[in-house]
């Protein structure tokens, strides 16, 4: 995102940035990051058919 | 005040008038908004997970009336996870201020939330605190308030001269 886009959201009203910190942290949990860990022991895509 | 069932947005209000009522119980001295929370007073919203609730003891002794302060918030429905407090399913930390804390905690700033009259660190202490941990979201967080807040300059260098503290290399 571009850096004037962040200092238009930085200049929000604090209610509304901690309104919008609830929508990311619920959507955090709902989509969850995918653990490198395991991302790296999973089967590797080939591009054999 | 009873804590009920867990709430779609954050519970900030509530956090911030259960340590508004530590000081009236004569628990806590004063308090202010630390971390993640109040650094987005001042810059664009990111997730976290937990507030901080910077608190200077009114018991000055080792446990800080730590033990005090969990039986208060208990009984008003809170409940205890780890080192968090937990209100509507969100955790809070409750952490004795000393020193740079300490100095951030009385010099913060007064705003309200929803009607709930708080105190929040100023920009210029989070950028301190945040070059006295020195964790690599530490640094993030110090990138992001030098860009986006308005910076009283004079006042951060002076923060960070009088600490013995450097801003580290971006």
């Amino acid at each position: 995102m571009k850096l004037d886009m962040r200092k238009k959201l930085a200049r929000e009203p604090f209610e509304e940035k901690i309104r919008k910190v609830g929508q990311l942290v619920r959507l955090a949990k709902t989509f969850p990051r995918r653990n490198n860990a395991v991302a790296r022991q999973a089967p590797a895509r080939t591009s054999a058919r | 005040m009873l804590i009920d069932e867990p709430s779609a947005n954050l519970p900030l209000a509530a956090v911030l008038r259960a340590a508004s009522d530590l000081v009236t119980a004569n628990l806590i001295e004063d308090w202010a908004l630390g971390g993640a929370l109040a650094a987005i007073y001042y810059v664009e919203p990111f997730a976290t997970y937990d507030a901080d609730i910077f608190f200077i003891p009114a018991d000055k002794g080792l446990s800080a009336g730590l033990p005090a302060i969990y039986a208060h918030l208990q009984a008003q429905g809170w409940q205890v996870e780890c080192e968090h407090l937990m209100v509507r399913g969100f955790p809070v930390q409750f952490l004795a201020a000393s020193g740079l804390t300490e100095e951030a905690v009385r010099e913060a700033q007064r705003i309200e939330f929803q009607g709930v009259p708080a105190k929040i660190f100023r920009a210029e202490h989070l950028i301190a605190i945040a070059a006295s941990v020195g964790r690599q979201k530490d640094k993030a967080r110090i990138e992001q308030l030098l860009q986006q807040a308005d910076l009283d300059k004079a006042q951060l260098e002076n923060i960070l001269q009088r600490h013995k503290l450097k801003l580290p290399t971006l």
